[in-house]
């Protein structure tokens, strides 16, 4: 399937799962918030999934970590931490059914020595948990939630785990988990249910990084919806605003290492912004740098009000 | 190690010093803080100096890459050309090497090493699980890094090696990950279990027959028994090797904890990549190993070094006497104001960090390279770094 393009609105908060994914440190988290703060806002049940090891959106939002039970953090904004020990655990005992048998199988040391040598076992846990979340039903048989944001780990293992799959359909082709792992292939690839965003910044590796991660995403036939270019600085004063404060004397001094250091960034913000909309061609949503002293709930709320309306 | 103790009572030693009779420079530290950048830095360094010195790197910035006119992958050392040297205005009295860590090579080059004979090699290599697992199992970058440091520093080939070590986000790996891919490969538990899935293959028992099959059995219903066929080959290929490839990561572990090898923690002033710099400091203690050095990258420094004031009133009066109009929407003194409080703020903020980093890791020296204004993709760029590097504490 085709990736959207540019023209058409991503009405990226009509998806069932947006995964947000993009080099450690490029806030993945933050955009994860804010993204599913803008569709709570629009009156959708949101669901944030988090399945790093330390939870991040709870304590952007100022409020006790959820743990792997289900917390509203704002209205219409829940979240859950997805841990691979427990996911492991009620994912084997859906699939297997009785406690004994889980004990047997699982509890026992050589099978844990086999837990660990299985490809990626953790991460296919894992994602099966954020799949059961996405695909759950009301009673009435309407969706659970109207969103799941599924934050995602860090690019190369980001990748790893969104094709983890197809990496275990590779290798194993029977059984119940292979089952499941069919109906996750099939929603991560569905571009009417999923898509998946990259966040980035305006420096050169991880733009590029962005770059390579989108083409692999292409590859394995996952759906995109919108790059987020974070930490933007516009460019502020023209050159010769510049030459003349540089040529102000000592009382300028300051003022135009300021001016510098700013349009240093700017420059950076521009080169890779045209880079990027170059190479991927993907809506591309910039985030103002924010120069917030501690990141919080204000800080999410600015970054929601600077993608809402793209969304 | 130099003496420096807590309290900045001594001074503090130069990189130089820190890193002198060193043959092991590892470069930890969280993704995307410049960890590559410090490690080719380091790097110009010792070859400045006179070292014969390589560079062993997992995924360089392509402008780096191309700048230094590096080939990927293939395990291949590229020697730095002098006339690039030159070209930056640098004279170094050694030379300097690259090369970038092809993972899958690494794993089939040791397993043809410690293989007994090349049929059981390619039978290694040809196994299904064993191309997975070696690329996909969580440390393999780790183990492999470190498999080729130890083996490039027997070569005797180099002075140093200087390593950019993979961008571990969670966990520290290197020490660890040897012996957890070890024991995986080599557990009698697991032979036990998987024991009847053998046999059945070779004496025709019949599949399940012994008590233990119930977990197996219960295995095989979570993940098809072709994966467990699988494993079942692969560690019968594997049998008879273990030693050979433990008493290997021995050797690689006495190597990094011994005195020739320095760690040095690589980070930038965020609070989330602070917080991982320590975490990998404790990490690194806990396995024995003292931090050398922590390099601190991208520190903004305070406008307000320089003089002059900070309020839009104060600054038009300054344009004013300078002769520059006030013009533009909105006008340039209301902006320059804005543009000091905002860049004296990222100063401000890192600073906050670079302290309570040098307070929590008393007795490391710390060096610090301020945010440059422009990318560093070449030598000139890293020498600046370099120079950075030699500077005096602020």
């Amino acid at each position: 399937m085709p990736p959207a393009s540019r023209d058409a609105p991503p009405a990226l908060l009509d998806r069932r799962l947006v995964v947000v994914t993009g080099k450690g440190g490029t806030g993945k988290s933050t955009l994860s918030a804010a993204i599913a703060l803008a569709a709570a806002r629009r009156g959708k049940r949101v669901l944030v999934c988090e399945v790093s090891a330390r939870e991040r959106v709870s304590e952007l939002l100022a409020r006790p970590a959820s743990g792997t039970q289900i917390h509203e953090l704002s209205p219409n904004l829940f979240s859950v931490h997805v841990r691979p020990a427990e996911a492991m655990r009620e994912y084997a005992l859906m699939t297997l059914r009785y406690e004994t048998l889980y004990r047997i199988a699982f509890e026992n040391a050589a099978a844990r020595y086999f837990l660990a040598a299985a490809p990626s076992l953790a991460e296919i846990v894992m994602l099966g948990k954020v799949w059961w979340h996405a695909a759950r039903e009301t009673e009435r048989g309407r969706p659970r939630w109207d969103l799941v944001v599924l934050d995602a780990p860090a690019t190369g293992h980001g990748l790893t785990f969104l094709t983890v799959p197809e990496v275990f359909l590779s290798i194993v082709s029977e059984g119940p988990l292979a089952r499941d792992m069919r109906d996750m292939q099939s929603l991560l690839a569905d571009p009417a249910r999923c898509r998946t965003c990259i966040v980035t910044l305006p420096e050169e590796m991880p733009a590029n990084e962005a770059v390579e991660l989108h083409r692999a995403l292409e590859q394995h036939g996952l759906p995109q919806g919108a790059l987020f270019l974070n930490g933007v600085f516009a460019p502020r004063f023209t050159p010769q605003e510049r030459t003349q404060v540089a040529r102000g004397g000592p009382l300028l001094a300051a003022a135009a290492d300021a001016a510098d250091a700013h349009e240093a960034r700017a420059d950076l913000s521009v080169r890779y912004e045209k880079l990027l909309r170059e190479a991927v061609p993907l809506p591309l949503l910039p985030v103002p740098y924010l120069f917030d002293r501690s990141f919080g709930a204000q800080s999410v709320e600015k970054v929601a009000r600077a993608i809402e309306a793209a969304l | 190690m130099i003496p420096f103790p807590a309290g900045g009572l001594a001074r503090r030693p130069s990189l130089d010093e820190v890193l002198a009779r060193r043959r092991v420079v590892c470069c930890v530290g969280s993704g995307g803080v410049g960890k590559t950048t410090t490690a080719a830095a380091l790097a110009v360094r010792f070859a400045m100096a006179g070292k014969r010195t390589l560079v062993l790197t997992i995924d360089p910035a392509r402008r780096l890459a191309n700048s230094l006119g590096l080939q990927s992958l293939g395990n291949r050392e590229t020697r730095i050309d002098p006339q690039l040297f030159r070209a930056a205005g640098l004279a170094p009295r050694g030379e300097m090497y690259a090369m970038m860590l092809d993972l899958k090579l690494t794993w089939d080059e040791l397993v043809q090493r410690q293989a007994p004979t090349p049929e059981r090699a390619r039978q290694i290599l040809d196994n299904r699980l064993y191309q997975k697992l070696s690329t996909a199992m969580a440390g393999s970058l780790e183990y492999m890094a470190m498999e080729k440091v130890y083996e490039l520093n027997g070569s005797g080939r180099f002075d140093v090696i200087v390593l950019d070590t993979p961008p571990t986000a969670s966990a520290l790996d290197f020490l660890h990950a040897p012996a957890r891919i070890l024991d995986v490969l080599d557990n009698d538990a697991m032979r036990i279990v998987l024991g009847p899935m053998l046999k059945a293959s070779r004496i025709g028992l019949k599949l399940f027959a012994l008590p233990i099959s119930l977990v197996l059995r219960t295995l095989a219903r979570f993940t098809g028994q072709d994966f467990l066929r699988d494993l079942a080959q692969f560690m019968v290929a594997f049998e008879g090797m273990y030693e050979g490839f433990k008493q290997r990561a021995g050797q690689v572990k006495r190597l990094l904890s011994g005195s020739e090898a320095a760690f040095v923690l690589v980070t930038s002033p965020s609070p989330l990549t602070v917080e991982e710099a320590l975490f990998f400091h404790r990490a690194l203690k806990t396995d024995g190993i003292a931090t050398a050095a922590v390099v601190v990258n991208r520190v903004q420094r305070d406008p307000h070094r320089f003089g002059g004031p900070d309020a839009a009133a104060a600054l038009r009066e300054a344009l004013q006497l300078a002769q520059i109009p006030d013009g533009g929407n909105p006008p340039i003194s209301e902006r320059l104001s804005r543009t000091l409080s905002e860049q004296a703020t990222l100063a401000d903020l890192d600073r906050r960090q670079v302290e309570a980093l040098s307070r929590k890791l008393s007795g490391v020296p710390l060096y610090v390279v301020p945010r440059l204004r422009r990318d560093v993709h070449d030598l000139q760029g890293l020498w600046q770094i370099d120079e950075c590097l030699s500077a005096a504490e602020e």
